[in-house]
Formats: structure tokens, C-alpha cells, sequence
């Protein structure tokens, strides 16, 4: 396992990447942050993250989060025969991820113009979205901005990535 | 069902010379002369006044509406939360009432006195309710934000300048875009009578949207350099959305098919974008957009489902979506959008042939998200599309 930057610094100690735990401290900063999130609007949709590469095995990872009104309200692990639960699912190999949040981190909370999740998205890979529907796939417009913030308090998480 | 008839043929348009004062000189025919029934109003109430006695009328509540109290849910007062209150959620799928009697309120009593007012002419909730209408309202409401203080222009600097060209461009033409998304439900806006309160309030936010749309656009091409170029195949695809027959068609148009198109632009844009400005900016529009789309797929999906012949509907939509396409292609064809947009997905003036590469990739992206959109809504458009599924790039 390597990190971001230490293994343990000013932020706390280490957290795995991806594990449920990691999601639920984003989840955790992005509640103590309200005020940012108020300002940003409601933010109302389940959003799945696949790390296709980042199971036991090199096997898929996937957390789904349930956001509503200004908060991250739940944090669960997903099987393959959840993916329908998600209004969208944001699909990508653990390098992807991983050159995301350290950027991200470089940056103080921050990617700089080829790292944000619109433009690793856009163009179908190296992010895929995944959805059953295209109204539902459409939330990821809708609350992007706020999606971005979400990921973007991963600077203040120090981060081990699995290595496979 | 009846379609509402458009509003511009209703409209009588001031014509400039002695439009004024052939328009006072009806106001004061029709007020003063032909319809006094105000008049009679007003001594009646003036008596009343004069004779210092009350009337109370109004403290009666039968029906009995009145004492039903709405109570909050957990983000305060919703309008889901007041409708869930008999009657008031009841709305119609015909209105006949032409006036802004408040639907819920006791009107009955008073129904011969009032006036009628003629402009509301979108009568039939298929043409204008979505089932999410609510929903984005109030997302709307909370989604909003200032093209003033919630960018961060301060970090704006001078691109080379190929790509500050291209990026003033692509700004000229959005700004040349943006206020058709306001003017279209605008021009309806006032033809949608009160009962269909909530598809008035979410139309206004989205009048709203588009004028801070406008704004931030030509904010960004002045603060970067400058306005350039109008186009002609702008302007007559904008004048076949505002030119729509029907509101629900224009919904297709513009909502669906244009601001769909206009949505993968925003995406492309802020994959696109130079600076962190400039990914501000197109991230913030790019979610009000998709709320625009989200309403047009609705609506149009609402109107196919309530339809009394979903037939001939969707055959009228066809023929409609025929010649619509193909003039919404002009604006999408146009090299005062094609070129800039190339330019700033290759990365310059030199790699345009790059970036006309990247858009063959994502108009094929664009194309297919639009027939999904149809679909969803209940219209299958693959087969008769008159949109090419391949950019037409090189295939001559
Ligand atoms: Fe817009
Ligand atoms: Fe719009």
C-alpha cells in the first residue's frame, strides 16, 4: 500500500483507497461542510463509483452514496446486482482514481483543468457513467458541481492506495 | 385534446407608428366604453363604503377549504407539501378558468362578474405539466447562483491568441443562444393560466437560468477579449424554436432537442476549458441545462401519455421534428461554432484537424443521447432522425 503523500501526516492517519471507509469520510466532510453545499443547492440522487480493478483479486469495487438535500446520507458497499439502485455509476480503473485524488490533493482541494470528473468523463473514458436511463444518467449534470466538491474534500484525507 | 393555438398570432403587436395611441385609444374603448362592468363594482363598493357598513362575504368557507393547515416537511414548505392539502393539489386536465382566481380559492360565486382574459389560451394540462415540474422547482430555487461574485474572475488571464479567440467565439455564440431558452417560455409564460401555478413558477426559473446564461457568457468574452461573430444559421434555428406552433412542440424543440445539444456543449466546454474560469463557469451552466432538458423529456412524455389520439400526435410530432431537426442542424453546422470548438479541443489553431477528429467522436455521443432522450419520452425517432449520426466531416 502507498499514499498520496505520507502514510499518516497533519490530516490523520491513512485511509485505504477504495474502501467503504474512505467514501465515509467524504461523506463525513462533505456533512460538516454544509455551508458550502447549501450554497450549491439540493443535491438529490444515489451515485455509484466503480474501481474496476480495486477488489480482493483485482475484482470490481463499488460504493453507492445516497445524497439528499445538502448531505451524503448513506455510504454502502454494492454488489454487481445493486448497480440498478444508482441513478448513475462513475466506472474507472484504480490508475484513474488514483492520478484523480493525488491531483486533487496537489492541488489543496483542487484538480487542476484535465482532472476534473466532467472532463476524465466526457468523452466516455477514462470514466465511464453508467446508467440504466437516461434521465437518471442526466443527474450527474444536474448536481455536478457538487459532485465535484464532494470529491474534491479527498485533499483533506490521507490516502494508501491498494496496490493489486 | 385541443392544441393551444400560438400565442404570436393572438398577439397584437404595438406597430410603432401611432401604435400608441391607437393602443390608448382601444384601452379607453374597451375600459371606458364597452365593458363597465368594473364600474358598477366600484359604486357598489363605494356605497358600501360610504354607508359605513361591512360586508364579511369572505369570512364564509363553504365549501369548507379553509381550517386544512399544510404542513412542512423536512425542507420547509414545498409545493408538494400545500398540494398534498384537498383540494388544493387537484389540477385540472382542462381549465376553464380564464381569469387569476387562485385554483383552490372559492371563485364559483363570482365566476359570471369576472372578466375573461383571452390571452390564456394553453388550456389543456398535457400541453405544459411534466411530473417532475415540482421537483425542479424547487431544485431550481436552491440551485441557483451569481454570475457576479460565484466565479472566480479573478483568476481569468490572457490565453494565447488562438484559444482566446476561440474561447470569445464559442462565449459569442452562447450569448447569441442563451435568451431564446428565455424568450420561448416567455412568449407561453402568459398564455399558461393560473391553475397550472407550478408550471409557471418552474418556467421562470428557467427565464431566470437563461438571463444569468446570457449574462455569464458575455462576461467572459468581454473580460477575455471580446464579442465576435453573430451567425445567420444561428439566428434561424433560434427562430424556429421561438416560432413553434405549439407550446409543447417548442418544449421538444428547444428543451429536449436544442438545450440537449446545448448541455453536451456546456460538457464539452468544461472538458474543453483553458482556465478554471472557464470550467466554472460551464459546470454551473451545464447543471441548469440538464434541469431544462429533464423538464422538456417530461413534458413531452406527459403530453404523448395523455393524449386522447397518441397517434396522430405522434405523427403531427414527426412532421414537426422533420423539419425541426434539420433547421437546429444549421446552428450546430455553422463554422462560427464548429471551428472554435475544434480549435479548443485539439489544443490550437495548428491540431484543428485533432479537434474536428474529437467532435465526429462526441456528435456520434450527442446524436445517440438524443434519441434516448425520444425514446424515454415515448418518441422513437431512430428510425425517421433527420440529424446524420456521423458528423458530416470529411465524407465527401
Ligand atoms: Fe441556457
Ligand atoms: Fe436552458
Amino acid at each position: 500500500m502507498s499514499t498520496a503523500n505520507s502514510a499518516a501526516d497533519e490530516r490523520g492517519p491513512a485511509v485505504a483507497f477504495p474502501s467503504l471507509e474512505w467514501f465515509r469520510r467524504l461523506a463525513d466532510l462533505m456533512n460538516r461542510n454544509r455551508a458550502l453545499h447549501e450554497h450549491l443547492g439540493y443535491i438529490d440522487c444515489v451515485a455509484g463509483f466503480t474501481i474496476t480493478d480495486g477488489g480482493a483479486g483485482g475484482r470490481p469495487f463499488s460504493v453507492q452514496v445516497t445524497f439528499e438535500e445538502f448531505e451524503a446520507v448513506n455510504v454502502r458497499e454494492a454488489r454487481p446486482e445493486d448497480a440498478s439502485r444508482a441513478d448513475f455509476t462513475l466506472e474507472a480503473a484504480m490508475s484513474t482514481w488514483r492520478e484523480m485524488i493525488e491531483n486533487i490533493a496537489r492541488g489543496g482541494g483542487r484538480p487542476d483543468l484535465t482532472h476534473t470528473l466532467n472532463y476524465l468523463s466526457h468523452m466516455g473514458e477514462p470514466i465511464a457513467v453508467r446508467s440504466d436511463d437516461t434521465m437518471r444518467r442526466d443527474m450527474y449534470f444536474r448536481y455536478n458541481q457538487s459532485l465535484q466538491e464532494f470529491v474534491n474534500a479527498s485533499a483533506q484525507i490521507a490516502t494508501a492506495f491498494r496496490e493489486n | 385534446m385541443a392544441q393551444a393555438t400560438d400565442p404570436g398570432k393572438v398577439l397584437d403587436r404595438p406597430n410603432g407608428n401611432g401604435g400608441e395611441e391607437n393602443g390608448l385609444a382601444r384601452y379607453e374603448i374597451s375600459f371606458g366604453q364597452a365593458d363597465t362592468r368594473w364600474a358598477e363594482m366600484l359604486a357598489r363598493n363605494a356605497e358600501r363604503l360610504l354607508k359605513g357598513s361591512y360586508s364579511f362575504h369572505w369570512l364564509k368557507t363553504d365549501p369548507p377549504n379553509f381550517g386544512r393547515r399544510a404542513k412542512p416537511s423536512s425542507r420547509g414548505l414545498t409545493y408538494t407539501d400545500i398540494n398534498n392539502v384537498r383540494p388544493y393539489g387537484e389540477v385540472p386536465e382542462h381549465v376553464d378558468w380564464k381569469s387569476f382566481a387562485p385554483r383552490g380559492a372559492l371563485r364559483d360565486p363570482y365566476r359570471a362578474e369576472m372578466p375573461i382574459i383571452e390571452d390564456y389560451t394553453v388550456l389543456d394540462s398535457c400541453e405544459v405539466w411534466a411530473d417532475n415540474v415540482i421537483t425542479l422547482y424547487e431544485e431550481a430555487k436552491a440551485r441557483q447562483w451569481n454570475a457576479t461574485r460565484d466565479i472566480p474572475w479573478e483568476e481569468l488571464k490572457p490565453l494565447p491568441d488562438d484559444l482566446e479567440k476561440a474561447t470569445c467565439q464559442l462565449c459569442t455564440f452562447l450569448t447569441e443562444v442563451e435568451f431564446v431558452a428565455g424568450d420561448f417560455p416567455a412568449k407561453w409564460m402568459y398564455r399558461i393560466p393560473q391553475d397550472f401555478l407550478e408550471v409557471k413558477s418552474f418556467l421562470s426559473t428557467q427565464i431566470m437560468d437563461e438571463a444569468r446564461h446570457q449574462e455569464v457568457f458575455r462576461k467572459r468574452a468581454i473580460a477575455g477579449g471580446g464579442l465576435m461573430h453573430s451567425a445567420p444559421g444561428f439566428e434561424w434555428a433560434l427562430k424556429a424554436i421561438l416560432d413553434a406552433p405549439t407550446h409543447t412542440m417548442g418544449t421538444f424543440l428547444l428543451n429536449l432537442l436544442g438545450e440537449g445539444l446545448v448541455l453536451s456543449i456546456f460538457r464539452s466546454g468544461e472538458m474543453i476549458a483553458k482556465t478554471h474560469v472557464d470550467k466554472e463557469i460551464f459546470r454551473r451552466c451545464m447543471q441548469d441545462e440538464a434541469r431544462h432538458v429533464s423538464y422538456g423529456v417530461m413534458q413531452f412524455k406527459y403530453y404523448l401519455d395523455n393524449n386522447h389520439d397518441r397517434e396522430g400526435a405522434l405523427e403531427q410530432l414527426h412532421r414537426f421534428a422533420d423539419i425541426g431537426e434539420r433547421v437546429i442542424l444549421t446552428a450546430f453546422t455553422e463554422p462560427a461554432l464548429v471551428e472554435p470548438v475544434a480549435i479548443l479541443l485539439g489544443g490550437g489553431l495548428d491540431k484543428i484537424d485533432n479537434g474536428m477528429e474529437g467532435m465526429a467522436h462526441l456528435w456520434r455521443m450527442f446524436i445517440d443521447e438524443y434519441l434516448q432522450r425520444c425514446a424515454r419520452a415515448g418518441f422513437e425517432r431512430r428510425e425517421r432522425c433527420k440529424l446524420p449520426l456521423d458528423f458530416p466531416w470529411r465524407q465527401g
